[in-house]
């Protein structure tokens, strides 16, 4: 197996792999700003340095050449390497800066090139405390800067699109944004304009950067240039946690990580998987955190007297609900899963109505035509849809005709009159009881409404349009759950250290609401049912016992594999 | 909106012979950005895309090009744009001294245009042509030598007659005779 040496460690190589991929792949490190596995290195930067030398080989043996000690002779390259655009070569031996003084030297000179005209407004620029320029200059960085020189100004505060924010004085020019349209979103939108020290990313002139997947400029920018316009200002990245969750906005499922504060979600950034969705994410789906703080039910309500809802307390609500059913019978309720709920959300309203005798179950998928391309935007709008085909509830085109006979009416966290899928006016006369998260025309129709947990609240899993099941972590507290108790969730420096004397914490962040499938419990037992279950990871166990195409799935595998394959789930079935 | 530019037939046809030299569309975007200059006298954001449709590049593209070149010019110039050297030989030699004469006969700043547009003043680095230091350029076209201040008003007036100076050959001090 072809070798090489790097800082006299020995490695071996397969394929033609670049060196600076390499290095980082096996956990050694050398600083680079331009550089992005996902795209074309151009070596711009010049900050990824490396001393490079081969070994000198006998032409006429093909032996390599042993000076007096027996070690190879090198012959070095005659000028430092760029590592990020260097293949590999067989015997190749590089110094990184950690063994070649002469190589830390050139990195930190090129860092005071880069940081000349950088402006030094670190304190409130949002990139700080993740941006790898002032990681770097830390790390690898000159300690002061020789020019004295007046830096030269370039426009502020540009408004490149409706999402992205250019600061140009900022910019490094690494060319990532710009590659970024030219080869991931293929838009082509932005451009470096003008020359030498002056230049800037830029649209064409009154084009606006409006790219569907612009944002992603602003995760891989390595400085403040770009920043997302919604997020400005908005929070320091060391006051908030990171949770890993799957984007509800699409059904292509792709992974996020939920930035929280204080109970708020205050961003979402795309989560690397390369099975899913790479390191990209589309900006619809990062406009989803609103949902979760925003217009939330806490606490359930009732109608009375006409249209007016109150107000109740769970009892209440658990008791009027348990009473509405045992006056009907079974066969008078339907049960509206939903694609817009996780797989444990509706196995467990399933279950529950099942065990009961309930056999009219229905689903409406949620799928608006054109809206998809063909990278991560789907026309499915749902996030679950092959997650409720796979649990068996039937696939209807039409709900006013599938609750037409109906007298109560069982909805499962989906806005049914606000996207089409139901007529207001079908509900007239029947009783309905929704489990939602949200506020919306369909909670406000309906009789008994039960607030349940959204994605960024508990743990459950959920099946893309491939057929892949992945899992969310819970990362906003509700009123009864516990941050230091629940070992699934992140703490940040604020929730470890913030206590409730304090204006770090704030109580009514904290929704009054429970997952469905303690609902569901509550339900059961006020019933005398034996149905009961603890939590979500309990309940896919089940799923996966009980249903063929989970069979050998749980969430040690989908948190190790980064989600699961469902075998047998076609990508025909998926686009239905 | 409309475009309110439009290549001429000739001017198109100028284009395909140029996009027929090269393998792919996009080397072919500085020559048909000075196909357009020559036309339109300029490369404003309009002419830009313009190239950019014709070429069937993107937009952004042709936009970043012509920036980057100082030659290309990106607002309306005058009818004659005088390109006066200011770097190190020409300005030991008085550039400045013959930019500040142009700016105060002509009665405008340099990167401006006069009035009746016929001449704009730019200050420019390097020509590489120091050894007849100071000098000048006109519309990214002949150089005018040894500037003094009698040489520019004479330059002006032909200029404003409608007649470009002529091709002036200056020899190298090798060429001159040796005593």
């Amino acid at each position: 197996m072809p070798e090489l040496f790097i800082d006299g460690i020995r490695y071996e190589y397969e394929g033609s792999p670049k060196l600076l991929q390499f290095i980082l792949d096996n956990g050694k490190e050398v600083p680079f700003f331009c550089y992005h596995p996902s795209m074309s290195a151009p070596a711009n930067c010049r900050q990824c340095y490396v001393k490079v030398g081969m070994p000198v080989k006998d032409r006429e043996t093909g032996e390599y050449e042993l000076d007096e000690n027996g070690e190879r002779v090198i012959r070095w390259f005659p000028k430092m390497q760029t590592s990020c655009s260097l293949d590999i070569t067989d015997g190749m031996v590089v110094h990184t800066q950690e063994t070649s003084e002469e190589v830390a030297r050139a990195q930190k000179d090129t860092m005071e090139l880069i940081l000349i005209n950088h402006p030094l407004d670190c304190p409130i620029c949002d990139q700080a405390g993740e941006c790898p320029l002032q990681i770097q200059t830390y790390k690898y960085g000159p300690e002061g800067s020789r020019f004295e020189v007046k830096k030269v100004h370039k426009p502020k505060r540009v408004e490149l699109g409706p999402r992205v924010t250019l600061d140009a004085e900022r910019c490094i020019n690494c060319t990532r944004c710009v590659r970024f349209t030219e080869e991931i979103s293929e838009t082509f939108q932005l451009t470096i304009a003008s020359r030498g020290d002056k230049n800037y990313p830029i649209t064409a002139p009154g084009k606006p950067f409006d790219d569907p997947y612009s944002v992603n400029t602003v995760d891989i920018c390595p400085v403040g240039a770009l920043t997302s316009t919604d997020f400005r200002f908005k929070a320091r990245v060391w006051e908030m946690n990171q949770t890993p969750s799957i984007d509800i906005t699409g059904g292509k499922g792709t992974n996020v990580d939920l930035w929280t504060r204080d109970n708020l979600v205050l961003r979402i950034t795309p989560r690397y998987n390369a099975e899913v969705n790479d390191h990209w994410m589309p900006d619809a789906g990062r406009e989803a955190y609103q949902r979760f703080n925003e217009k939330r039910i806490s606490r359930p309500s009732i109608k009375i007297d006409g249209d007016n809802q109150v107000k109740t307390s769970w009892n209440n609500a658990i008791e009027t609900f348990a009473e509405t059913l045992e006056g009907n019978k079974p066969s008078d309720v339907v049960v509206i899963g939903s694609p817009h709920a996780s797989v444990e959300e509706n196995y467990s309203v399933m279950k529950f109505f099942s065990t009961w005798g309930v056999n009219n179950f229905h689903f409406a998928p949620h799928i608006e035509k054109g809206f998809g391309d063909d990278f991560l935007l789907t026309d499915d709008q749902a996030p679950n849809t092959n997650g409720v085909k796979a649990l068996g509830i039937d696939e209807s085109s039409d709900l006013n005709a599938a609750i037409k006979s109906a007298k109560v009416v069982v909805i499962l966290s989906d806005e049914l009159i606000d996207r089409g899928a139901i007529d207001a006016s079908s509900l007239k006369g029947k009783y309905t009881v929704l489990l939602a998260t949200n506020e919306s025309q369909t909670s406000a129709a309906a009789d008994l409404v039960i607030p349940v947990t959204c994605i960024a609240e508990h743990a459950a899993s959920y099946v893309n349009v491939d057929g892949r099941v992945q899992r969310s972590f819970p990362a906003k507290e509700t009123k009864y759950s516990n941050r230091k108790l629940n070992l699934e969730m992140s703490e940040g420096r604020l929730d470890r250290h913030g206590t409730y004397f304090d204006n770090w914490v704030t109580e009514e962040n904290k929704i009054d609401c429970i997952p469905a499938w303690e609902v569901v419990s509550k339900l059961a037992s006020r019933m005398g049912l034996d149905i009961a279950f603890d939590n979500s990871r309990e309940i896919f166990e089940e799923v996966s016992s009980s249903v063929p195409l989970f069979k050998g799935i749980n969430y040690e595998r989908m948190d190790e594999e980064n989600g699961v394959q469902l075998t047998g789930n076609s990508k025909e079935e998926v686009t239905a | 909106m409309a475009n309110q530019y439009e290549f001429t037939p000739e001017d198109l046809q100028e284009i395909e012979d140029i996009k027929s030299k090269f393998p792919e569309v996009m080397p072919a975007t500085l020559p048909t950005l000075w196909v357009a200059q020559r036309r339109f006298g300029h490369v404003e954001p309009d002419v830009q895309e313009l190239v950019a449709n014709t070429l069937g590049l993107p937009f952004s593209h042709v936009h970043g090009v012509a920036t980057f070149y100082t030659q290309y010019y990106k607002e309306k110039k005058g009818k004659y744009v005088l390109d006066v050297c200011t770097t190190t030989s020409c300005q030991l030699c008085g550039g400045y001294d013959m930019l500040h004469y142009l700016e105060k006969k002509l009665g405008i700043k340099k990167g401006e245009t006069t009035d009746d547009g016929l001449f704009s003043i730019q200050s420019v680095e390097c020509l590489g042509a120091c050894g007849y230091a100071p000098m000048m350029q006109i519309t990214n076209d002949i150089y005018v030598n040894n500037l003094t201040e009698e040489k520019l008003d004479e330059v002006i007036k032909s200029l404003k007659a409608g007649k470009m100076p002529e091709f002036e050959s200056v020899g190298m001090p090798q060429h001159t005779e040796r005593s």
